[in-house]
Parts: structure tokens; C-alpha cells; sequence
């Protein structure tokens, strides 16, 4: 997404930028925001991995299932101590 | 020496052909040379094979049958024709992976450990086997390569992702098959192609100079016609091996000749809950199984939904760590399925990674008390028979569910905490189906006694397709 030009400098513009959009997409009352979007294209840039339009759709589908079943993981109380295992020994 | 070259091989059990080429009743030329016939006229049907290694197999055959005429021993696999994966390294080719990407790699300069260890019981290599791309699949279905074809029916999906090595044993081109299993993809073509297959405990079996797909779950093992030849092929293939980092540090301990031990003793119970069959196929297996091992309780592993969702998320996570390079450089060249998985696993954050990797340890510690009340547990392998090829969705009870995803709903929350797990095939009409074998870590042995002990008493069998 490409930014737009800035414009003049004011004393509103004291305020940081991300509190400024915040403010004003919620003047808006806009749509509900999708985050698995949102997700998927900061995560793409942040990685350099260019996802074609065409893509979004599946990626998003696989995204958000992935994301539901986290969700079931993280609903299930573990104790602090509980050792992660990446590399598994019988 | 009976040597003629119109025996027909086809069929029989690889512990038979090691017999007949070991007392010199037949060559191992004449055994490949068979071979090599049936894969020409066959495999044009079923697909199965993505090279094949004539002059190499010639070459060993002809070593195998100089030994025998110097008078000296040969292994256990004497002239045994086999075929692996093509994720295993062959030495001289491309490891392709089941990937479009990987046809730009350079050949391997060495074989696999399994690979090795098989050449050195006297088995002989005869080609690399079609796979789901990148091994991120259950159907045998691969867009480079075309699908992987059911003997059973040429319609019908091998299941996979080592779709070409369930195609290749039960279509009778080779007797034995290596494939791997990182959520099922052993197991569920043994299922669908109605063989035996297994899935060793994580560490048993070296993955050596085979290509990963999620690292903390990826296992190798054998597929074959009956729990014999299975265990021949595991015997010859366990050990510790230095060049995988996870393989365990404990001698081979041989089953072979334990097989008939029978069930004296055996605690076996079914799997409850999660794993209670919603298909009259699957239903069918597990209780025909069950009936034959006079398993008549059930038990019930914990919070399975969650299990299968963490091992959702490690495979997604491990995955796409391994090929992110290529989702940047060629992201064109992947399957879209794939693609759209790895991209999607890329954005999964790593707190929730790490979260499954926590719910693993303690699933595996809850999973591990029950085999102090039971020493095997039996489950289906699949929800049902094989599908159509391109089939997207199937019903399963009430629910219809995605083909591609689902059917390694009953395999994955095994292989997530790494258990030994024998796949039977239980020979329903029109197609076969099969049923999981699953013992604590490390007791193999138990289930391959449950295992032979089917196939003495005719509940496990593989059929023979119309081939």
C-alpha cells in the first residue's frame, strides 16, 4: 500500500502518527477490521515474501484455520513449567 | 540354477525371494530383470515410479550372484527388489522431493542410511517413488508429477503423501517400499492401498540424507505385503546413525524372529471417544480387528482435538521455516496447495508455535500413563476407503470434510508424540482398509506380534488388485 504525501506540518501533527489514524478510522465507525488480513500482509512484508492477490484468498483460508486451532491450544491451561518439546524423545 | 526368466515375482513375499536367491533356487538378475518387465508394463497404469535404477540394479544383481558363486553368505534381503520415496537420497539423482523446485538440484552423492542398510542385507534398489510435493499432503495427488494411481481401482487416490510407494508394493512391482510419515503419510496410503506399514518410534529409524519436511515429526519407514516382510526390512534397517541428530542412541533390537510369539499376555484395547469410527468401512476394520484380538475395552487418549491441532501448527511452523527461501525466490513453482499452506504458516507467530510445543509434552506424559493399562491400543487409519482422484470433500457421519486435510484425521495425534504404530490392512470389498497398531515407544515388537497374529488369523491381509 503506498503511503500518501504529507502534507503540511501542523500542531496536530504532535501527535504520532499511528494515535492520528487510530483517531480518525475511529471517527469513521468503520468496518469491522479483518485482522487475519491485516496479519497476513504485515507478515508478509515484514518477511519479503510477496503474496500475489490471486493467493490471498487460499493463504487466508489457511491462515485463519491455523489460527482457529491455536486458539484451541491456547485455551487449554498448561502450568508455566511445562517444558516445550521440539525435538521429541520417546 | 533355476534361472527362468518368465518366473513371475510379482506376488510373492520378499522373505521368499531372499530364500529362493540365497539357496541359488534363482538369480537376483533374473528376480530384477522381472522386476524391471513388470515395472514397463505396469507402471504406465499406476504411476508410481519417477525413476527407475536399471543399470544400477543390474549391476548389484550381478555382485549379488558373484557372492553366492564365490560361496559366500548372502543377507537376509537377498535379491529383495525395492524402491523408495523420492525424498530419500539416491546416489546420481536429484532428490526431487515430489517438487518441481527440486529438479535443479544437483544428484546426491551418496544413498540415504536407509538406503544403505537395505543395499547391505542384499536388497536390491530399483527407482524412486512419486510423492505428494514436499510431503505436505494425504492424497498421493502431485500436479509435476500426475497422481499416484490405487491398484485397487486406477480411479482412486494411493492416499499419501508416499503415494507412489503404496501404488508400487500393492500393484506388485516391487515387494517393498520406503516411504515417511510426519502426520499419517505412511499410514494412510497403507490404508487406502490396504498394506502393511510402519511407522517406527520417532529416533528408530535414521532419516539420514532424506529430505525434511517438519523436522521434530518427520519419521521413515517400510511398506510391504504382509507383517513379515515388514519386519525384514525393519530389522535390517534399525540402529543408531550418527549423520541424523535425532536418531537415538540404542542397539537394534530384531523382531523377526519374535513374530509368532502370539497375543498371550497382550493387553489391547480400542481407542475411544475421538478415534470411534463414522464410516461403516472404518467401523467394520476396528471391529473386526477388535473381535480377532478379543479387545473388548475401550480407552480414550486426551483432549485428541488438541493434539491434531498442535501438530497442525508445528507442521505448518517447521515447514515453512524449512522453505521460506523458496517462498521468496520461486513462489511460482510450488503446487498452489502448498504454497498457500507455507505462506499461511508463515504468518503463524511463534508464541503460538512454541504454546503447541508445550501442549506436546504434556500430552505425551498423559498418553504415556495409559500404557501402563495397556500394552497396544488400536485405532482406524483412515475415516474411509480411498476417494476418487481430485475428490475435494468427503462425508464423514454428519459432517463433510476437506479431502486434503482430513484424511489423516486418526494418524496425526500418534505421530505427534512420536508412538510406534503398525498399520494393517484389513481386505474389505471392493476396497481395503486399515487399522493402526499402536504400542508404547519403542515396543515395536508388541506391535508386530498383534500384527502377525492378524494376518495367522486371516483378519489382516493385503488383497491382491486386478493387476
Amino acid at each position: 500500500m503506498k503511503r500518501k504525501a504529507r502534507k503540511k506540518k501542523s500542531a496536530r501533527r504532535a501527535r504520532p502518527a499511528h494515535l492520528r489514524n487510530a483517531v480518525k478510522a475511529a471517527r469513521r465507525s468503520p468496518a469491522p477490521v479483518d485482522h487475519v488480513e491485516a496479519l497476513m500482509s504485515a507478515g508478509a512484508a515484514a518477511l519479503g515474501i510477496a503474496i500475489d492477490p490471486a493467493w490471498r484468498d487460499g493463504v487466508a483460508f489457511n491462515l485463519r484455520l491455523m489460527l482457529k486451532l491455536a486458539a484451541a491450544l491456547e485455551a487449554f491451561p498448561l502450568p508455566d513449567e511445562t517444558e516445550p518439546a521440539p525435538v521429541f524423545n520417546a | 540354477m533355476l534361472d527362468t526368466p518368465a518366473l513371475d515375482f510379482a506376488w510373492k513375499a520378499a522373505a521368499d525371494i531372499a530364500t529362493d536367491v540365497a539357496l541359488g533356487r534363482v538369480s537376483a538378475s533374473s528376480v530384477v530383470e522381472a522386476t524391471l518387465a513388470r515395472i514397463r508394463e505396469r507402471d504406465p497404469l499406476l504411476n508410481s515410479f519417477t525413476a527407475v535404477t536399471e543399470h544400477r540394479a543390474r549391476l548389484r544383481a550381478e555382485a549379488l550372484d558373484a557372492t553366492l558363486a564365490r560361496g559366500e553368505p548372502l543377507g537376509p534381503l537377498a535379491g529383495v527388489p525395492f524402491a523408495v520415496k523420492n525424498l530419500y537420497d539416491v546416489a546420481g539423482l536429484p532428490t526431487l522431493a515430489g517438487a518441481k523446485i527440486n529438479r535443479d538440484l544437483p544428484p546426491a552423492s551418496r544413498d540415504a542410511t536407509l538406503i544403505e542398510r537395505l543395499e547391505a542385507a542384499g536388497a536390491v534398489l530399483i527407482g524412486a517413488l512419486n510423492m505428494g510435493e514436499y510431503a505436505y499432503d494425504f492424497t498421493g495427488e502431485n500436479e509435476h508429477d500426475g497422481p499416484s494411481r490405487n491398484p485397487h481401482d486406477l480411479d482412486r487416490m494411493t492416499g499419501g503423501s508416499s503415494g507412489g510407494s503404496g501404488a508400487a508394493v500393492a500393484g506388485g512391482l516391487v515387494p517393498l517400499a520406503l516411504g515417511s510419515d510426519t502426520n499419517g503419510s505412511i499410514r494412510v496410503p497403507s490404508s487406502l492401498c490396504g498394506l502393511f506399514g510402519l511407522k517406527a518410534t520417532y529416533g528408530r529409524l535414521s532419516r539420514a540424507r532424506t529430505f525434511p519436511f517438519a523436522a521434530s515429526l518427520d519419521h521413515m519407514g517400510p511398506l510391504a505385503r504382509s507383517a513379515r516382510d515388514l519386519a525384514l526390512a525393519y530389522d535390517a534397517m534399525q540402529g543408531p546413525d550418527a549423520d541424523d541428530p535425532v536418531s537415538a542412541d540404542r542397539p537394534a533390537e530384531p523382531i523377526s524372529g519374535l513374530l509368532d510369539r502370539g497375543l498371550d499376555g497382550l493387553r489391547i484395547a480400542v481407542a475411544g471417544g475421538y478415534f470411534k469410527c463414522k464410516t461403516a468401512e472404518a467401523l467394520a476394520a476396528v471391529d473386526g480387528v477388535a473381535a480377532a484380538l478379543g479387545a473388548n475395552r475401550d480407552i480414550e487418549f486426551p483432549q485428541v482435538e488438541r493434539a491434531r491441532a498442535a501438530a497442525v501448527i508445528i507442521t505448518a511452523t517447521e515447514s515453512t521455516g524449512l522453505h521460506l527461501d523458496r517462498l521468496r525466490t520461486r513462489p511460482n513453482d510450488f503446487s498452489p496447495a502448498v504454497r498457500d499452506r507455507l505462506l499461511a504458516g508463515a504468518m503463524v507467530p511463534a508464541s503460538l508455535a512454541i504454546k503447541a510445543q508445550k501442549f506436546r509434552r504434556w500430552y505425551r506424559t498423559q498418553v504415556l500413563k495409559m500404557f501402563s493399562e495397556v500394552d497396544a491400543v488400536i485405532a482406524p487409519a483412515t475415516p474411509c476407503t480411498a476417494p476418487l482422484i481430485g475428490q475435494d470433500i468427503i462425508k464423514i457421519g454428519d459432517t463433510t470434510l476437506a479431502v486434503r486435510g482430513n484424511l489423516g484425521l486418526y494418524t496425526q495425534p500418534i505421530s505427534f508424540i512420536g508412538l510406534p504404530v503398525v498399520a494393517v490392512p484389513v481386505p474389505l470389498t471392493p476396497l481395503p482398509i486399515a487399522v493402526q497398531i499402536i504400542a508404547a515407544p519403542w515396543r515395536e515388537d508388541v506391535a508386530f506380534r498383534i500384527a502377525h497374529a492378524l494376518e495367522v488369523k486371516g483378519v489382516a491381509a493385503a488383497p491382491r488388485p486386478p493387476l
